[in-house]
Parts: structure tokens; C-alpha cells; sequence
């Protein structure tokens, strides 16, 4: 050992503890940049004493990535759910709007609209002479038609909103991986030509947790530093080149009643609907379609249900007793188009165009007595006509008219709800149905947010930078360069000296 | 490193999530600390929203109910006054006939009775309903129920009763050959055609307009009662009877044996007028309990679902605050810890 080989191994630590400021200054600068992983210099003795950073490596940690990606997976997908079927809800919202208990209900869900018009009813038959009730009932149908309506409306854009939604999430995905493979060829090169590939894993983690947002997935990295990304079903959507997702959305229409959503496809291979072999299970591409193809069209059926009940509920046969035998007509309750009570195999799209009969409704120029005396379909053909005496007291119809919506009938499956009971109360269930669906979504959707929270701490906290740690770093390597420096000097004394007295 | 390793953008944040949600709450908080209700009853109550709503629209169809109700008793207090009069009216007259004894001006006391009683009862059996009908119509409630006797020019029941007797007799009631009818030809008459003109269907063709079905009023739930009588009923047919016979024929000369004869049978057919109005009394009365009955019955039963929607609905307000104050310490709790955590910083200490 020689005093230059001292001085070497002091200049060996001046190099490396430049590297490791390098280092602590990259971790502090972005202390706060979300999704950096912080880097750590590895130090290592030389052979002949002195000191290198060895390497620098990146603080990952794979497993707590696969969480926080599952979870922000699950809680777009919940996300979603919750956003639409609140939307959803909004249609059956009565008792927010209510002010004190015992309030007749002045709410918006057709339950509450068709249990005002069933009490308008009642008070008309109470006075069945009266022009004001005829027209308070036949106000009330209205009012009944339109919350139908209203609702139909609701869903239509809830379907539409999440259809468009899964056009651009599908547009997006593809873009991300586009962008995806461009960073994931740099960490394969950089990895071959040993250059530092931290900044590019970061933005590729970064990518990957926003794929993840749109759609379930799964990563795998092969040894040349290469990542694969799969569907949450194992369909593969990336490796070595993107896969090419599609969907054919109707943008700028709204999507119709009766039209089913298109399926999202990966190369061609249906990932959502029924006969999708691999089914996507989370991201906010599921939630979307789940929406877009079972809750609103489930919700839309119950509707339907209704419309259709009520057109054949209140409609109006051959009263003639000589020669019956015309078909029996839509009354109070029709649609636009209708020319006769249609049977439950058209029902569908019915809840969109449900409306009072104009002959009833005098802002059409129509009677609202013949709400009770019937002809509402046809006043000109007398056949339809129940009140035969013309008596303004006759109040059969308008009891007929309230066990209609109190009688019990029989509902398709198609609405997921209860098949048999009355109107009234197959309107109730639906209600019933929404606010649980709603409730259940909403928790769900906190839930599944605050594990992705936690996930997202958990990650931050095992690779974010802790700035005292990287301080304390820094202090350390401070001294250790007085140290050396001390060294420099002490070595440059002894040898001046030396020198000197040559 | 160390295994407990907190990152610098974690510590800065870790407050902000409680903060926000805290925040949230409070809002939520704030409404329903006024209305004392819950914010969102349907995100609140989920599958039960049905229940509440269904709770919510009983109470409301009772209330119309009972405010129905309400309409029919004034309509039904209407008809037994009306009932009440004419029923006093008619037994008074059947007395006054009992007690009838032929005699110089006896024959006009006979017809202005008649008279005076006929237009009572035309003018009771028209009495208005409270909402502007006629309560003695059945279901026709919108067309006066009986033709005024009295009407010039010579109203149809007039004329029928002139002419039943034109035919019967040969003669018109102006005529002088009145005095040679005998006891028994006027009973044979007065049973006979001119009893026709109030059965049906001459009554309905000539006299009355109204209905013969009874008006039917829903006063609860699924309960249904008869809450009218008509002026098709036989109780005012067998007054009119009574009171046309002694208005048109109880002073017209007829002979003493036949004036009696006269008076027996208007006496006999007012008498079993007045008891069938007591029998349409006991109808309306009837009624008129029922009512009383639904109503009260339902006024129960709005309590008990006013209770209900309120125990579904409403929030202890000594929950709201106590749930107030403990937000707000959580908050400002919150608040002193991210300042505090801001400055545990080791650049702040070193040189």
C-alpha cells in the first residue's frame, strides 16, 4: 500500500458518493411525483479498496402493483355501476322530495304517480258529476304517463351515456397500449445495453394502473425484461405487440329501447356479452356494460311491464249487448301509433311512448268525462260506450278503473321482480328494487375506493421516498466526503512534506 | 431499509381522504339536521323505499277517502232533513184525513191539502246536493228529478192523470156529471188507471227523471255503500199518489159517499208513503253510520302509518348533534395534524 493508492481510494469515494447524490437528488425531486419508485444506490468495495456504485436499482414491489391494479379494476367497475344506477335512481327519489310525514306523495316514481291518479279516482267516483275531478284524474293519468315516460327517458341516456363510455375507455386502452409498447421496447433495450430503465418501469407501472382502470388485467414479465398484459380472463392483450381492442357504439344517437349494446371486441373475440368465452369481471368497461346491458334493460322491462299492463288494464271492450264482438280498444292509457291493445310480445319500448288518450285530455280538445261514461277509444261509435243513460252519477266505470290497478295480474320475468300482483304494487317493487340496487352500488363502489386507497398507500409507503430518509442519506454521505476530503488533504500534506525534504 | 418505511407524498396526503369524507358528512349532515330527515331516504332505506312510499300513498288515499266521506255525509244530512220534513208533512195530512168529516167547505180544505203538500214534496224531492247535483236523482244527479204538477203550460203528469180520468168516466173533471159518481166507481178508478200513472213504467215516462240505481260511494278501502234514495222510490210515489188525488179530485163536486171514499184512500196511501220513508230513513241512516264507522277506523289507521313513515324517515335529532359535534372535533383534529405533520420535516432542523 502506497500513499497514491490511498489517494485513489479517496478519489474512488468522491465518485461514488457523487453517484449517490445523483441518486438521493433524483428521490427528492420527486418525492411527490405519484407513481415514482424510489431508487436505491448499491455500493460495493473495489479490489483494491476503494469504493463504486455497484448499480442503482428501482424499489418494486410486484405484489402490492397486482393489488393496487386489481383494486382500481374493482372500484372503476363499482365506480361506474354506482354513477349510473344513482342516475337511475334519481326517477324514484319521492321521499327526498318529501317535506313531513303524512304529505300525500308529491314524488316522481311512477308508483307515487299511479297511486295519485288511483286516489284522483276515487275522489271522482266520491263525486262523479263533477268537471273538476274528471279533469283532476285525467291530470293525474298524465302525470302517471309522464313519470313512465320520464323514467324510459332516464334509462335511455343512462344506456346511451354508458355506451358512449365504453367507446372512448375502448379508445383510450388502445392508445395506452400503443404508448405502452413503445416504453416497454425502450426497458428491453435499455435492459440489453444495461442503462438505467427506472424512469421508463415508472411510466410502464403508470400505464399499466391506468389500463387497469378501464379494464381488468394481468401482468407477467419475462426475463429480457418484456411484460405481457392479459385480460382478467386471461384473454391477451398485449405481448410483444398491443392487441387491437373494438366497439361499435352508436355515438351521437341515443340508443334505443329495443337495440342491445355491442359487444366490446379484443382481435375480434367478444370480451362482454353472453357469448363472451372470456368475460370481463372488472374495470370500468364492465361496469359500463353491465349497466348498459343488464341493470337499465332490467330496470327498462319493469317499465315496460307497467306501460303494457296499464294500456290492456284500462282498456275498453263492446259494450253493445245485441251484436258484441269488436276488438277491445286502448282507453285512458295508449301510445303513440297504437291502433290496438297490443299483446305482451310488443310491450317493448312501450314505457317511451305511453300517453293519455287525447280524447280524455283537454288540452287536446277532449272530454274528460268520458273517463267516466267510456268511448274514450272510439266516442264516435257508441259500442265503447258504458255509461248507456248517460246518468251523471254513473260510477261503475270508475270503480272498474280502481280494482284495475288493485287486481291482481300476472308480470313477465323479463323485470327480475315478483310476477304477480297488482299495478300498484308491481310499480312499488320496482321502486323498491332501484333503491336497493342503488344502495347496494353505492356501498360496493365505497368500498372497492377505499381498498384501492389503502392499496395505493401500501405501495406508496413500500417504493415513494421518504425525503428524512433520503436526508439522513445525505448527511451520511456528506460526512463521509468531509472524511474523504480530510483524507486528500492529509495524503497532499504528507506528501509536500515528503517532498520537501528530498 | 427499514420495514416501517412511510413515503413523503403518503404522510402528506393520508389526511386528505378522512378530510374530504368528514367534509362530505357534514354537508349531509347539515340537511338533515333541518329537515329532520335523512338526506338521501332512498340511498338510506334501499329495498325498504317501497315499503315507506307504499305506507306514504295509504295515508294519502285515506285522507282522500276521508275527505270524500265528508262530501257524502253533507249529501246524506241533505237527504234526511229533506225525508224528515216530508215524513212529518205526511203524517200530519193522513191525521188531518182520519179525522175528515164531509161537510160544506170541507172539499176545498181537501184540495189546497193536496195542493200545497204536492208542491212540498216536488220541491223537496228537488233538493240540491252540496256539490250542485240533486240528492233524490239515484245516478242522475245532473237532471232535476221531478217534473213540476204544477207547470203551465199543462205539465205531462197533469195530462195523464186528466186523461186516465176522461177515459175512465167518459166526462172531464169539470164536468157537472162529477156529482153522479159513486163511492165505489171512484175507488175502482183511483186503484185502477189512475194508481198506474205512479207505478212504472208510467212514473218514469211522465213524473221523474231520476235514476232508480242508487248512488254507490267507495268509504274505505275496497268498502262500498248505497249513499242516496231516489225519487224512483216507492215512498214518493205513494205520497205523490196521496197528494195528486186529493189536489186534483178533492174538489170537484164529487157526492158526500164518494168525497169519504176519497179521503179514506188518500188516507191510506199517504199513511204507507210516510212509513216507507221511514224505512228509506233507516237506509240513509244506515249509511250514514257506516261512514262514521270508516272514518274513524281509518283515522287509526293513519296514525299508525304516520308513525310508521316517521319511524322509517325521520332521525333523532339529539343523533344529528351529538353526530355534529363529533364530525367537527374529527375535523379539526384532522386539520391540526396536517399542519403538525407539515412541519416534521428534517430539512426544517438541519443547518
Amino acid at each position: 500500500m502506497t500513499l497514491s493508492s490511498a489517494l485513489h481510494i479517496a478519489t474512488s469515494s468522491f465518485a461514488a458518493i457523487g453517484t449517490q447524490t445523483a441518486v438521493i437528488a433524483s428521490n427528492v425531486a420527486n418525492a411527490n411525483t405519484p407513481g415514482y419508485s424510489k431508487q436505491i444506490a448499491h455500493v460495493a468495495t473495489t479490489d483494491l479498496g476503494g469504493v463504486t456504485v455497484d448499480s442503482v436499482t428501482r424499489a418494486a414491489n410486484a405484489a402490492l402493483e397486482t393489488q393496487v391494479n386489481a383494486a382500481t379494476s374493482l372500484a372503476a367497475m363499482q365506480t361506474a355501476i354506482s354513477t349510473g344506477v344513482a342516475t337511475l335512481a334519481q326517477t324514484v327519489s319521492d321521499s327526498a322530495s318529501n317535506t313531513s310525514p303524512g304529505a300525500a306523495s308529491n314524488g316522481v316514481s311512477p308508483y307515487a304517480m299511479l297511486s295519485n291518479f288511483s286516489v284522483a279516482i276515487s275522489t271522482y267516483q266520491a263525486d262523479p258529476s263533477s268537471l273538476s275531478a274528471a279533469q283532476a284524474a285525467v291530470t293525474a293519468a298524465k302525470a302517471a304517463a309522464t313519470s313512465i315516460n320520464g323514467a324510459a327517458n332516464a334509462i335511455q341516456q343512462v344506456r346511451s351515456h354508458a355506451d358512449q363510455g365504453v367507446a372512448q375507455a375502448v379508445n383510450n386502452v388502445n392508445s395506452l397500449l400503443t404508448q405502452f409498447q413503445g416504453v416497454n421496447n425502450g426497458i428491453m433495450y435499455g435492459l440489453a445495453m444495461g442503462a438505467n430503465i427506472g424512469s421508463l418501469q415508472d411510466t410502464r407501472d403508470s400505464l399499466v394502473t391506468q389500463i387497469s382502470q378501464q379494464l381488468g388485467i394481468t401482468t407477467n414479465i419475462n426475463s429480457n425484461g418484456d411484460m405481457s398484459i392479459y385480460t382478467d380472463t386471461g384473454a391477451t392483450l398485449f405481448n410483444i405487440t398491443p392487441g387491437l381492442l373494438s366497439c361499435a357504439s352508436t355515438t351521437g344517437t341515443l340508443l334505443g329501447a329495443n337495440s342491445t349494446g355491442s359487444p366490446v371486441l379484443l382481435n375480434g373475440q367478444p370480451l362482454t356479452g353472453s357469448n363472451a368465452t372470456n368475460q370481463l369481471q372488472s374495470g370500468a368497461i364492465a361496469g359500463l356494460v353491465q349497466l348498459r346491458d343488464q341493470i337499465a334493460p332490467e330496470y327498462q322491462a319493469q317499465l315496460d311491464q307497467l306501460a303494457g299492463t296499464l294500456v290492456t288494464a284500462f282498456q275498453e271492450t263492446d259494450q253493445s249487448t245485441t251484436n258484441p264482438g269488436l276488438p277491445p280498444l286502448p282507453g285512458l292509457f295508449t301510445a303513440n301509433g297504437l291502433t290496438g291493445v297490443p299483446p305482451a310480445s310488443q310491450w317493448a319500448g312501450l314505457a317511451n311512448t305511453l300517453a293519455v288518450n287525447a280524447s280524455v285530455d283537454p288540452e287536446k280538445a277532449g272530454n274528460p268525462l268520458l273517463l267516466r261514461d267510456g268511448g274514450i277509444s272510439n266516442a264516435a261509435n257508441t259500442d265503447y260506450t258504458y255509461n248507456t243513460n248517460n246518468n251523471a252519477g254513473y260510477t261503475a266505470r270508475l270503480a272498474q278503473y280502481i280494482s284495475a290497478l288493485q287486481a291482481p295480474t300476472t308480470f313477465s320475468a323479463a323485470g327480475g321482480l315478483g310476477q304477480s300482483g297488482s299495478i300498484l304494487t308491481y310499480a312499488n317493487a320496482s321502486v323498491s328494487w332501484l333503491q336497493s340496487s342503488n344502495q347496494q352500488a353505492a356501498n360496493a363502489a365505497s368500498y372497492q375506493t377505499s381498498l384501492q386507497t389503502q392499496a395505493t398507500a401500501a405501495l406508496s409507503n413500500a417504493t415513494g421516498v421518504n425525503l428524512d430518509a433520503q436526508l439522513t442519506n445525505m448527511l451520511t454521505i456528506e460526512s463521509s466526503y468531509q472524511a474523504s476530503a480530510k483524507l486528500v488533504t492529509t495524503v497532499n500534506a504528507m506528501l509536500t512534506a515528503l517532498l520537501n525534504s528530498v | 431499509m427499514n420495514i416501517s418505511s412511510v413515503s413523503t407524498s403518503y404522510l402528506a396526503t393520508a389526511m386528505l381522504p378522512g378530510v374530504q369524507q368528514t367534509q362530505a358528512q357534514l354537508a349531509t349532515l347539515e340537511i338533515e339536521a333541518a329537515s329532520g330527515q335523512y338526506a338521501d331516504l332512498g340511498l338510506q332505506l334501499g329495498s325498504n323505499s317501497g315499503y315507506e312510499l307504499s305506507l306514504r300513498t295509504q295515508n294519502g288515499a285515506l285522507e282522500a277517502l276521508t275527505a270524500a266521506n265528508g262530501l257524502t255525509q253533507t249529501n246524506l244530512s241533505i237527504a234526511q232533513s229533506a225525508l224528515k220534513t216530508l215524513q212529518g208533512s205526511a203524517a200530519k195530512s193522513a191525521q188531518t184525513l182520519v179525522t175528515y168529516t164531509t161537510g160544506d167547505n170541507s172539499a176545498a180544505t181537501l184540495q189546497t191539502l193536496g195542493q200545497s203538500q204536492l208542491q212540498q214534496l216536488i220541491s223537496l224531492g228537488n233538493t240540491s246536493s252540496a256539490a250542485g247535483g240533486y240528492v233524490f236523482a239515484g245516478q242522475n244527479t245532473s237532471v232535476a228529478p221531478l217534473n213540476d204538477y204544477f207547470a203551465q203550460p199543462t205539465s205531462n203528469p197533469k195530462a195523464a192523470v186528466d186523461n186516465a180520468f176522461m177515459s175512465y168516466f167518459g166526462f172531464s173533471t169539470s164536468s157537472w156529471q162529477t156529482a153522479n159518481i159513486t163511492a165505489s166507481q171512484l175507488q175502482g178508478f183511483l186503484s185502477g188507471p189512475f194508481a198506474t200513472q205512479f207505478g212504472a213504467p208510467q212514473w218514469q215516462l211522465n213524473s221523474s227523471n231520476a235514476s232508480s240505481t242508487n248512488m254507490s260511494s267507495q268509504i274505505s278501502p275496497g268498502a262500498y255503500a248505497e249513499t242516496s234514495t231516489s225519487a224512483d222510490g216507492v215512498a214518493f210515489r205513494q205520497l205523490a199518489q196521496g197528494y195528486t188525488m186529493l189536489s186534483e179530485f178533492g174538489d170537484i163536486g164529487l157526492n158526500m159517499g164518494a168525497q169519504q171514499a176519497l179521503a179514506t184512500s188518500a188516507a191510506s196511501v199517504i199513511n204507507a208513503g210516510a212509513s216507507s220513508l221511514i224505512g228509506a230513513q233507516a237506509a240513509l241512516g244506515a249509511a250514514q253510520d257506516q261512514i262514521a264507522q270508516a272514518n274513524s277506523a281509518m283515522s287509526d289507521q293513519m296514525t299508525w302509518l304516520q308513525t310508521g313513515i316517521s319511524q322509517l324517515d325521520d332521525i333523532d335529532p339529539a343523533k344529528i348533534a351529538t353526530q355534529l359535534s363529533t364530525l367537527s372535533t374529527q375535523l379539526q383534529t384532522a386539520y391540526q395534524l396536517t399542519a403538525q405533520i407539515s412541519k416534521l420535516n428534517l430539512a426544517q432542523y438541519l443547518p
